[in-house]
């Protein structure tokens, strides 16, 4: 973690997106808040003495020369019991950049600096407002591209994975309660734990955790986008392709951080689902060391890709050898095949055996006619339906750092059942139990404490 | 100075003599010391991993146990090494005695018979104390081991007496004396079952439980010898124990709001079981001889504190006990005990320096928890004398440490017993490598002879010398018969291999090996070298754990750091840093309640005044 979480000093930066908009708001957190607004605010009603916390004050924004800024209202909120867990401020003002930023200098200019991105949920998180998860959640949730994204942050935000990693959690802890019962009570009367009712628990427990997991794949796809690479070629028409599929569609103009790649692609939002577009055109050169270097990048985006639109050039002659061979390359991947440049060929001479000799979904296409476009958008969309989770009250997990450790959880209990089934000692069963439950907790942010022996005594009739 | 001379009292004193110093023990009846209150036995699961480590720290109780015990026997022989545990059954009297001779051969002890009333604390530290009889006895530290007598109260149905014991006297002023200085009271409560005549008992009736062939002894100094062993019987209470108990559960302290104090949860009385787990049928009763001259019984399970009446139509009603007589009732007894946030690591106080205290008033139960706070306890008190630096034990070498970090951390509110699960480095705690653990300790602070530590290290190079024989020699697996199914696709195995497999014993293995290879070591080198080879693997995971955890252990917080001006954290995060002032980083985290966010930030204040002071000292 780093070191720059000092908490000790006031930060305040602009909460509202950029743009115009009618309302905007400045947030304050920090020890300086009430006294930065003490400079900069006065209430229109100045018969109350002593602001209040959580009451909304409408009144005045000045400037250092004692000049009007703008009409605003403002908020204080107490150590403790704001957001940050410090004291508070918001302001909320006429929206539109220039006074915006006009406020935000006065309040740099009285002692605040500006906040790092993520800043105040940082010290929402280190003030124990938010537990790790939920401080994830919120990253996710304020850089959501979609409706998708959103949902996904917001659940997550609501505490409904804590929620759903701690009831997994409680069903591990009450295996290892029974576990360490028949280890620390060899001479009591209770029951031996019964090795199927484990064996069964666990595989649930690892089942609930491997379905979580694999909630990654969707949101991943949630988070980062959707990636269809169009690919196949030379001259096929990728590039028609991207640019027709842009034209076609409301792009995304904000990029995705950390995806800037020397490649061309781009955001389109497809029915609430971000999609990034990526055109591999330009990465074959026919010829020269450039087609090695890009051949491989191509391969690369190929296999990241959720989706592979491959481009077939009817008008060449070999196309149906070439598209043989080339299938064969990325057979493993989702493949939707595009006959393009129907309109330049007579339709008749792509006789049923062509097709049909195709195990993939195909579309016969035209990028000068556009025919073909509503097919290949529908067979898009059905494509990415399918893989959407249903978020009214399915879990998606967002972050890479839980799908490592839900993976880790996963290895160790299932490195557990192997020592249930080769019949070795409870103490080494219980070790693989314990970390897994570790990494478990490592999730939430949990630290693991008497809870095994809680359970046991609340279970069991032990004590001679 | 030692005040009680209970199993931890006794630990301290000797641990300090051993140091070289001179001890008075004060105790109200010197003819009692290391006294078995309740059950004669000692060791079981957890507890018998601390006598090893006393032993291997020098201290008592195992040779005592070794000397006196009627009845050895390793429980869990079936699990893993790292969950063995010897139990062992005492001649209560003889045991008692052998300790007395013990304290009365040490020169450096001097027993004082008389009752603590009074610290004597000049600027903050204790320089001696009253006794309630007015005598002032002055020394450099005192440790207080006040067991059950501090305020101790007897409930046996609706009668109360004031007592620290059935039949002898309890302390009551030096609690006065304690809260005078500052200190939080707590009063905890614990049970003991009656007594019964063995003349009376029908054993015909009961199933018997002998004792163990080779005897395993807890000390590593006591030579084997031929014990008789008796036998223990188990029983078990009917459908007319139940429904007398249930009948009568007003007349019981613990029902009716006699008793307000919390009890253990892993001893409850046999009124609480019954209650609590109506559904069961049965609860089983284990009979256990309190010693080879006498016919007195311990009916281990039924701790109870109902009255005399209803306590001999229970006994009367469970199989084999039909016309069992009572020597002594069972009780239930409140006493006032110290929560242990109030002491350091080194069982000092954090009120008064040089005040130590050790065993229940720790909020501990049993005699093994007590003696192991016990020798901590005299070890730090000399050494702060010396002006050395403590020995604090961590929760990766030893079950001692383990306690001691719960008690300080925790602040236990029921009575604390040690069990294995506490242990998260489980497997690396093991009663055969105690020595391993803690041997280095013991003679650095020269609790140890120096032969005794030469042996050991003997030992040691001896067990890696069988490892390496156990791993080079290899059998065809034609020659393994029932056991080949574990290798397939094998021509040939390693003895160490075929250790490793589920099941299989040193004593398995013995067929394969040369006679020169078996003569070459004794029983317990081939032991602790299967035992290393089996658990090979995790182990090495174990150790990966360790590391990560010393990590955090090494992040210590300064003494003086101000917990309570601290940013960033929340209230409930700050106040419990403030009472139980972590010394580690580590030990913050493990306060319950406390979540990485409050670690997080206390992280960085940490990181933070380190580095001012580093700016501050270059200056």
């Amino acid at each position: 973690m780093a070191i720059k979480f000092i908490n000790d000093d006031t930060i305040a930066a602009i909460i509202t997106p950029q743009g115009e908009g009618g309302i905007g708001a400045i947030r304050i957190a920090g020890p300086e808040s009430n006294k930065i607004i003490s400079r900069i605010f006065l209430r229109a009603r100045s018969d109350i003495k002593n602001n209040i916390p959580f009451h909304l004050y409408y009144g005045h924004l000045f400037n250092r020369e004692g000049e009007v800024i703008d009409e605003v209202t403002m908020v204080e909120m107490p150590e403790g019991e704001s957001y940050t867990g410090q004291t508070q401020a918001e302001i909320f003002c006429h929206g539109g950049q220039f006074i915006l930023r006009q406020i935000l200098n006065e309040i740099f200019h009285f002692g605040a600096r500006p906040a790092e991105p993520g800043e105040f949920t940082r010290r929402a998180f280190l003030a124990g407002s938010i537990d790790l998860a939920r401080a994830e959640a919120v990253a996710d949730l304020v850089s959501s591209k979609t409706e998708y994204s959103y949902h996904a942050a917001k659940n997550n935000l609501l505490g409904k994975l804590t929620d759903k990693i701690d009831l997994i959690r409680n069903r591990a802890l009450d295996i290892l309660a029974e576990i360490e019962a028949d280890i620390d009570y060899p001479e009591e009367d209770i029951e031996p734990a019964n090795e199927n009712k484990i064996e069964q628990a666990m595989d649930e427990i690892i089942a609930e955790l491997a379905e979580l997991a694999s909630s990654y794949r969707s949101g991943k796809i949630i988070k980062e986008g959707y990636k269809i690479a169009i690919a196949g070629r030379p001259n096929a028409g990728k590039s028609s392709l991207f640019n027709l599929l842009l034209n076609q569609n409301r792009a995304i103009v904000a990029p995705v951080p950390g995806t800037t790649r020397d490649y061309l692609t781009e955001w389109i939002d497809l029915d609430g689902v971000a999609v990034s577009i990526i055109d591999t055109a330009g990465l074959r050169k026919p010829s020269g060391i450039i087609e090695k270097a890009g051949q491989k990048s191509a391969v690369e985006i190929i296999a990241a890709a959720d989706l592979v639109i491959w481009i077939v050039d009817l008008t060449r002659k070999s196309w149906r050898k070439d598209l043989l061979k080339d299938i064969n390359d990325i057979r493993n991947r989702n493949i939707l095949l595009l006959f393009n440049k129907i309109d330049k060929i007579n339709i008749k001479n792509i006789t049923d055996k062509d097709i049909l000799s195709i195990s993939f979904k195909y579309v016969l296409f035209s990028c000068i006619t556009k025919f073909g476009l509503k097919e290949l958008k529908k067979e898009l969309n059905q494509y990415i339906i399918n893989r959407m989770p249903d978020l009214t009250d399915g879990l998606v997990i967002t972050s890479e750092r839980h799908k490592r450790k839900l993976d880790l959880a996963i290895k160790r209990l299932k490195r557990g059942m192997i020592t249930i089934k080769k019949k070795e000692s409870p103490e080494l069963i219980s070790f693989e139990i314990r970390q897994g439950i570790n990494e478990i907790d490592e999730i939430t942010g949990r630290i693991y404490n008497e809870e095994i022996l809680d359970r046991i005594f609340s279970k069991f009739c032990i004590g001679k | 100075m030692v005040v009680g001379g209970g199993h931890a009292g006794v630990e301290a004193a000797l641990a300090a003599s051993r140091m070289g110093k001179t001890i008075g023990l004060v105790t109200m009846d010197k003819t009692k010391l290391a006294l078995m209150s309740c059950n004669p036995a000692i060791g079981g699961l957890g507890k018998s991993h601390i006598v090893k480590e006393i032993d291997a720290l020098g201290g008592v109780m195992g040779k005592a146990i070794d000397a006196t015990g009627i009845q050895f026997r390793r429980l869990n022989l079936s699990r893993g090494p790292a969950v063995w545990s010897t139990r062992a059954q005492a001649d209560r009297i003889g045991y008692n005695r052998c300790i007395c001779e013990v304290i009365a051969e040490d020169k450096n002890i001097s027993v004082i018979e008389g009752t603590a009333g009074q610290f004597l604390v000049e600027n903050g530290r204790v320089i001696g104390i009253a006794t309630e009889s007015g005598e002032k006895i002055f020394s450099k530290a005192i440790i207080v081991c006040s067991g059950t007598f501090l305020g101790g109260l007897i409930h046996i149905g609706e009668k109360q007496i004031p007592a620290g014991r059935q039949g002898e006297k309890a302390a009551y002023e030096l609690t006065k004396s304690f809260r005078s200085l500052g200190f939080e009271i707590g009063r905890l409560k614990t049970g003991t079952p009656p007594r019964l005549d063995g003349k009376t008992i029908d054993y015909a009736k009961c199933e018997i439980q002998q004792g163990e062939y080779p005897i395993p002894f807890f000390s590593y100094t006591t030579k084997s010898y031929n014990v008789d062993q008796i036998s223990c019987h188990l029983t078990y209470t009917t459908a007319k124990t139940k429904e007398i108990i249930l009948r009568n559960l007003d007349r019981a302290p613990m029902f009716s709001g006699q008793i307000k104090s919390k009890g253990p949860r892993y001893c409850p009385s046999i009124e609480d079981k019954i209650f609590r787990f109506g559904d069961k049928p049965r609860h089983q009763i284990f009979l256990e001889p309190e010693g080879n001259g006498t016919d007195e019984v311990y009916p281990n399970g039924f701790s109870t504190s109902l009255p005399e009446d209803v306590q001999l139509d229970a006994i009367r009603s469970i199989i084999g006990l039909k016309n069992a007589e009572i020597t002594k009732p069972g009780y239930a007894i409140e006493y006032d005990y110290c929560p242990a946030y109030q002491i350091k690591p080194s069982l000092e106080t954090k009120l008064i320096e040089n005040l130590y205290l050790a065993g229940q008033i720790n909020g501990t139960s049993g005699y093994e928890e007590a003696a192991g706070q016990g020798i901590m306890a005299g070890v730090n008190a000399v050494l702060k004398i010396e002006g050395e630096p403590l020995f604090v034990l961590d929760r990766s070498e030893s079950y001692i440490g383990v306690m001691i970090d719960d008690l300080i951390t925790h602040s236990t509110t029921e009575p604390y017993r040690m069990f294995t699960s506490r242990a998260e480095y489980r497997l690396a705690l093991r009663e055969d490598n105690a020595r391993d653990r803690l041997f280095g300790y013991a003679q650095k602070y020269e609790l140890i002879s120096e032969e005794d530590y030469k042996e050991f290290v003997d030992m040691q190079n001896r067990t890696i010398e069988k490892i390496r024989m156990l791993r080079k020699k290899v059998i065809p697996i034609s020659k393994l018969d029932g056991l080949s199914k574990y290798f397939i696709r094998k021509d040939a195995v390693s003895l160490a291999d075929l250790l490793k497999v589920p099941g299989v014993t040193c004593n398995d293995i013995i067929p394969f090996m040369t006679d020169e290879q078996r003569d070459d070591s004794n029983d317990e080198i081939a032991e602790r070298a299967a035992i290393l080879i089996k658990y090979e693997g995790y182990i090495d995971k174990q150790e990966r754990e360790i590391e990560k955890f010393k990590k955090l252990e090494n992040e210590s917080i300064p003494k003086n750091f101000e917990f309570a001006s601290l940013l960033g954290l929340r209230n409930e995060a700050r106040e419990k840093f403030d009472r139980i002032k972590p010394i580690s980083l580590g030990q913050a985290g493990r306060i319950e309640g406390i979540t990485t966010g409050d670690l997080a930030a206390l992280a960085i204040h940490l990181k933070k005044y380190k580095s001012q002071k580093n700016i501050k000292d270059k200056q």
